[in-house]
């Protein structure tokens, strides 16, 4: 087989037809020619053509012996090559196994995180030309503040004056319950802003989007619902149109339901239902509370729509100075906003898989090595045969396809299997609900097989037909082993480098783990559970009335048996959330170049207590007050207050006009309220316990299971608020788990690979080392028959075995020293470079070497020299 | 067919197509017909033999094909020798002179 068969092959078959008709010509001119030479003879011409016929032979036949002439050999030759590999792979089962069971746990390995990559990171959002639809903010000019929420009047201004978008909308999430049955039960709903569906490009599966006179104060009450809820709470019903749901204390009518497959803003959104756009709250510039989304014309940049809504923004600013002049537009692509953050830690998996799928191919260069040299007399015959090098190479390349087909499509089946593992231990990724094993994983299992192939298998594929090699079989195969031997012993340290890498990063994350798990917090959070309660941001129009609700409940949890305390909280205690914020304090001169910055919590009463955060100097927050209370942390004191405690000293947050002045009335004792990863940052509660009307409930339990509560706090809370719903019931352990869920996930993943790369590199080191001493039984014979003792050649072959896992270990720590910047971002309490880590990691590594070369040394230290130097 | 008739040695069909064809542009039948005579009809070649060699030898460079008319006016595919195939002549001549040299004098010398 030639590159020019190959390509003769195109035209062969094109020219099919053509070429029949030639050869038929050509025989029949000869049939012909014969035919007048009977007749000359003296024939009749029936006679003369019967003998021309006769004596020409089988002109069909001659026809088909002519096409097997021009038909390209290179499909028989494939198909050759296959059965002779399968007939090979199928001679020697253990090896194959051995190749195809380590294929299929790289490429599974692969697949499964490539799958992940695929859905995450490389498909677009599921809506049409999702790569139109952006994420805006406002953002105050240079305030640390990352606060990007839009006023609605602000909203409709940049969507009437921009000329780079087809539409932008808002829209905001709530909590609430579905009130039609005996039982409030919690529906969540997305209000939303003129086009919205619009900006998504998607339509309602059934019925219809929201009309203008729905978007506007005193319009119908209606609602779009999801397929989800459609088919769970109206069973699929087909009439659907017709029938209305309760929410809270309104009745809406439903008027269209959404495919399946949309489920924006929220995972488990139930109900979208329009905002009037004219309401009176929403014509104020300062109250913000929309996220916003919208799509930009064909062919419009990033770029070009961030400079457009500045200008935008800019005339706004000339014409509402205050505060429209002090903001600027903040412009993401949503890809960005809903995957960046794991992008990441997804790269690193994938890094980590691919350096597994490296080892478990270096091992299979190995085998395949020592198998080629097994095959030297195979090989040298075959070439005495005359066969060509390169019909040789096709042969032994097409084994280790076969090998990396079969190895690919058992690793896919494992990826498969192992896809509900990954779900649940990354169920808090972005998209995971879109990670399927589709066509493209599997296309990419098949790239990845070619890969292999050609990486495995074209080295030894080569060396082993090399002609020098295998053409003077007879000669002393003893020097070509050593020789070979060496290259495969710098396999063998490869692996154990690469093996190195990984369990070295792995150990880098347990470490950051463990250091996690060892940070005292500031905060006790075992026995206290959090809970929400339905809620809409409508009760906000009546503030007092909010927060005195919110004090009832919260004191119907108190009273209710088990329950030692109950507080809220804006935002969970040590999960990550930030709320940065510029503060400023009235009393005495401020220094502008000098900012405030603090985080911002609100809490009500009784929440220091809740936490068991110690209060240093003052109080507390106090149940029933007039003017608005502050509590500073002891960063923030420290930090701002130059170590006094600074209490009656008064606090405003700027850019709030919603919330006044507050009078700081104590100190507390600093928490890593930020997460459990994070220094306490300079904090500032605000005693306010209605911050939005469904805030986190924290309630501390006496018991040991704080869980066994829920139902009673359920029922509690139902008698004095039959109309909503107590959800969310989970304990604030759980909560911060869940927290760290992706930090978890990819510490398990790489352990899990690295685990499984020191096992790769310990079979290959157990496979060359024996390898290599059967090659040696002679030499290990005669040295034991000249009197060698058996402890000696023991101890010879651990210290090799060793001693290239200790070369091994040191590449191993370069490579891992050389990425170890990557992880940085990724660990906590431990340095990229830790000492002790890599120590572990070597003394892990030599241990695990030396007992894989255990077997081998034993089982040659226990030769019979008598039966060996007989053997040869 | 006549016992008198030989079977070609394997693999020398190939040369005696090149020496004939090496003669001039000829067609198949023309080829058959030069050996049975110049063989003063010892040898006679098989056509399902000949076509296939032809054809292979064609493929492999050695002889280059070109429609054309034949004596009697029809189309027929004559044959040529390539410079490849001259040089393949040439190895394949000196070959036979040595094994057929080798040959005889075993036969006579053992007799």
């Amino acid at each position: 087989m030639s590159w020019r068969d190959f390509f003769s092959f195109g035209r062969s078959s094109a020219k099919k037809p053509a070429r029949d008709a030639q050869l038929d010509t050509e025989l029949r001119f000869h049939i012909d020619a014969l035919t007048k030479e009977n007749i000359a003879a003296g024939m009749s011409p029936a006679e003369a053509r019967r003998q021309a016929q006769l004596e020409f032979g089988g002109h069909e036949q001659i026809k088909e012996e002519l096409r097997d002439v021009y038909r390209v050999q290179i499909l028989d030759a494939a198909k050759t090559n296959l059965k002779a590999a399968f007939r090979f792979l199928r001679k020697s089962p253990s090896f194959s196994i051995a190749v195809i069971l380590t294929l299929a746990l790289g490429i599974g390995a692969n697949c499964a995180v490539f799958s992940a990559i695929d859905a995450i990171l490389l498909k677009p959002l599921p809506f049409p030309e999702s790569d139109q639809i952006v994420k805006l903010g406002q953002l105050r000019r240079n305030a640390k503040t990352p606060q990007t929420f839009v006023a609605p009047v602000r909203l409709e201004d940049w969507n009437r004056m921009n000329t780079t978008f087809q539409a932008m909308t808002g829209y905001y999430t709530e909590q609430e319950s579905e009130t039609t049955g005996e039982l409030p039960e919690k529906v969540t709903r997305a209000l939303v802003s003129p086009r919205f569906l619009q900006v998504w490009g998607v339509a309602p599966a059934i019925g219809r989007d929201f009309t203008i006179q729905e978007e506007h104060v005193g319009g119908p009450d209606v609602v779009i619902i999801s397929d989800r809820y459609w088919r769970n709470r109206f069973g699929a019903d087909p009439q659907i149109l017709s029938r209305k749901i309760r929410v809270g204390t309104d009745s809406h009518s439903i008027v269209g339901v959404m495919p399946s497959s949309f489920h924006f803003p929220e995972r488990d959104v139930d109900l979208w239902s329009p905002i009037p756009v004219d309401a009176k709250i929403a014509q104020i510039r300062d109250a913000t509370w929309y996220f916003v989304v919208g799509r930009m014309k064909p062919g419009v940049t990033v770029e070009q729509a961030r400079a457009n809504l500045a200008t935008v923004q800019a005339q706004l600013g000339q014409q509402f100075p205050k505060p429209d002049a002090e903001l600027e537009v903040l412009i993401e692509p949503l890809k960005e906003t809903t995957v960046g953050g794991v992008r990441q830690s997804l790269w690193t998996l994938f890094g980590s898989v691919s350096l597994l799928l490296l080892i478990a191919c270096t091992n299979i260069v190995s085998l395949l090595l020592a198998r080629a040299t097994q095959r030297q007399h195979e090989i040298a015959v075959r070439y005495s045969l005359g066969a060509s090098r390169g019909a040789i190479v096709a042969q032994l390349l097409t084994e280790a396809f076969v090998l990396a087909v079969a190895g690919a499509a058992l690793g896919l089946l494992l990826a498969w299997g192992a896809a509900d593992i990954f779900r649940a231990l990354a169920a808090n990724l972005p998209r995971i609900e879109e990670i399927h094993l589709d066509a493209r994983v599997v296309l990419y299992a098949l790239a990845c097989s070619v890969v292999v192939t050609l990486l495995c298998g074209l080295f030894p594929a080569l060396r082993g037909t090399k002609r020098g090699l295998s053409g003077s079989l007879a000669q002393s195969s003893r020097t070509q082993v050593l020789g070979r031997n060496r290259f495969q012993w710098l396999l063998v340290g490869l692996q154990v480098a690469l093996a190195v890498t990984l369990l070295a990063g792995a150990g880098l994350l347990l470490r950051s783990f463990e250091a996690l798990g060892r940070v005292s917090p500031g905060f006790e959070f075992a026995h206290v559970l959090t809970l929400h309660i339905s809620a809409s941001w409508g009760e906000t129009a009546n503030i007092n009335g909010l927060s005195q609700r919110i004090d009832r409940i919260l004191d119907t949890i108190r009273a209710t048996p088990g329950v030692e305390n109950a507080a809220t909280t804006m935002t969970l205690p040590g999960v990550p959330g930030e709320f940065t914020t510029d503060v400023r304090i009235l009393e005495g001169e401020q220094d502008p170049s000098h900012k405030i910055v603090a985080e911002s919590r609100f809490v009500s009463h009784a929440y220091f207590d809740t936490m068991k955060i110690p209060t240093l100097a003052g109080e507390g927050c106090r149940e029933k007050f007039d003017a608005i209370q502050v509590i500073v942390n002891r960063s923030f004191a420290d930090t701002y207050l130059q170590g006094q405690m600074g209490i009656g000293k008064h606090i405003e947050m700027i850019g709030n006009s919603f919330l006044k002045s507050g009078e700081i009335k104590g100190v507390v004792a600093d928490a890593r309220e930020l997460g459990m990863n994070r220094a306490p940052a300079p904090t500032v509660y605000w005693c306010w316990n209605a911050p939005s009307p469904d805030p986190n409930y924290l309630v501390r339990t006496v018991g040991d299971q704080p869980m066994t509560m829920a139902q009673m706090l359920r029922q509690k809370i139902h008698e004095i608020e039959p109309g909503r719903s107590v959800f969310d019931i989970t304990p604030l352990s759980d909560r911060l788990d869940d927290a760290f869920a992706e930090n978890r996930m990819r510490t398990v993943l790489l352990a899990f690979f690295a685990a499984t790369a020191i096992s790769l590199a310990c079979v290959g080191l157990y496979g060359t080392l024996s390898y290599s001493l059967t090659l040696r039984r002679r030499e290990v014979g005669l040295r034991l028959a000249l009197g060698a003792a058996r402890g000696e050649i023991l101890k010879r072959v651990l210290l090799e075995g060793a001693g290239v896992a200790a070369l091994g270990c040191i590449a191993g720590c370069v490579l891992a020293l050389a990425f170890a910047r990557t992880l940085a971002g990724m660990l906590y309490g431990v340095t990229p470079y830790d000492p002790i880590t890599l120590a572990i990691v070597i003394a892990l590594v030599l241990v695990v070497a030396l007992v894989a070369s255990l077997i081998p040394a034993v089982r040659a230290a226990h030769v019979e020299p008598m039966q060996v130097l007989r053997e040869e | 067919m006549p016992t008198d008739k030989s079977d070609l040695l394997q693999g020398t069909l190939d040369m005696l197509i090149l020496k004939i064809v090496a003669l001039g542009p000829v067609h198949g039948y023309g080829i058959s017909l030069r050996i049975r005579q110049i063989s003063k009809e010892v040898l006679q070649v098989q056509q399902g033999s000949l076509y296939p060699a032809l054809h292979r030898l064609e493929k492999r460079g050695w002889l280059t094909a070109e429609w054309g008319e034949s004596e009697n006016g029809r189309q027929a595919k004559f044959y040529k020798l390539s410079p490849k195939g001259r040089k393949q002549l040439q190895a394949e001549e000196s070959n036979w002179e040595r094994l057929a040299q080798a040959v005889t004098q075993i036969m006579q010398t053992a007799q």
